[in-house]
């Protein structure tokens, strides 16, 4: 897919996956490069940027039998963002998928 | 070169010393190496992470002109914004059109705009000088065709360049601002993984 297209939802993806829970770096890499093809060290950066911006905060966990981990958690207002930024891409995906259908049909 | 995590993480400080806070570049750091060790915690190698992790040049990069951008939009001035764009014009060949071609000629604007604001200014007491000569009756200073006329246009004319100083203040402001929420929006949707993808 289209290079541009994945870094304007690079944001959107991190945020929604943080809404469903806490996330350690390496985790959630993983779980956004499952679904798209995106050079994963860009991922580190955008989360120090949503933590500068006050959208998520960071804590030390223990893990089973290693180093603790960094754990990354939607603030409230990391919430409503995601909230805000969900609602305008459903709006957009959905508009853009009306247009490409409508495109289809005519061409037949 | 090796692919290692060692090599990975001395790029990465190598091309960020200096520029981030220590604090900052450490924060940085031991999310990479956490990555690291994790990754090969779960049997992956060196390598494998190192390509799916992308570029460290690249990714320094990006966390560079992040820095910068941000750094001129919290402290205000002519060297932070000349950093920023800099640093934004080394993601990509796109940005040489698209950030320093408006760039310049908006720094030319300004410049001009200030340097007539300028010259009218200065002009204004200089043509008052040849009207009050004028009155006085000394007939070489004879520009105007009425002293007094000439007099009033002067005023006007260092009333004007003033206005156009301040204006020109106020609209360097401006674009600022523009421009930083402009390379924010460059930054998050146009470049940056372009070649790292």
């Amino acid at each position: 897919m289209n290079i541009q297209f994945k870094k304007g939802v690079l944001e959107i993806c991190v945020l929604s996956v943080l809404a469903h829970k806490d996330c350690y770096g390496y985790e959630l890499v993983s779980e956004i490069s499952k679904r798209i093809d995106i050079s994963e060290g860009t991922i580190y950066p955008l989360l120090h940027r949503l933590k500068d911006d006050g959208y998520v905060t960071t804590y030390l966990q223990e893990s089973a039998g290693g180093p603790p981990r960094k754990y990354y958690r939607l603030t409230e207002s990391g919430r409503k963002e995601e909230h805000d930024q969900k609602d305008e891409w459903m709006r957009f995906a959905a508009s853009v998928n009306a247009l490409l259908e409508g495109k289809i049909d005519a061409a037949e | 070169m090796l692919q290692n995590e060692q090599e990975f993480i001395r790029i990465i400080r190598s091309r960020l010393e200096g520029t981030l806070p220590k604090d900052e570049l450490d924060d940085i750091i031991s999310d990479y190496a956490e990555h690291f060790s994790i990754g090969k915690a779960n049997g992956r190698t060196d390598e494998e992470l190192w390509r799916s992790l992308g570029s460290p040049d690249d990714i320094a990069r990006e966390i560079k002109v992040m820095h910068l951008v941000k750094k001129a939009e919290d402290d205000q001035s002519c060297r932070n914004i000349f950093h920023a764009v800099i640093a934004t014009l080394g993601l990509g060949l796109f940005n040489l059109v698209f950030v320093l071609v408006p760039f310049i000629l908006l720094v030319v604007m300004l410049v001009v705009i200030f340097l007539i604001g300028v010259c009218f200014t200065i002009f204004g007491p200089i043509a008052s000088v040849f009207s009050v000569l004028q009155i006085l009756g000394i007939p070489a200073s004879a520009i105007w065709f009425s002293p007094m006329a000439g007099l009033f246009f002067s005023i006007g004319m260092t009333t004007f360049g003033l206005l156009l100083i301040i204006g020109d203040y106020y609209l360097a402001r401006f674009f600022y601002h523009v421009g930083i929420q402009y390379l924010k929006w460059n930054f998050s949707v146009i470049t940056g993984t372009e070649r790292s993808a």
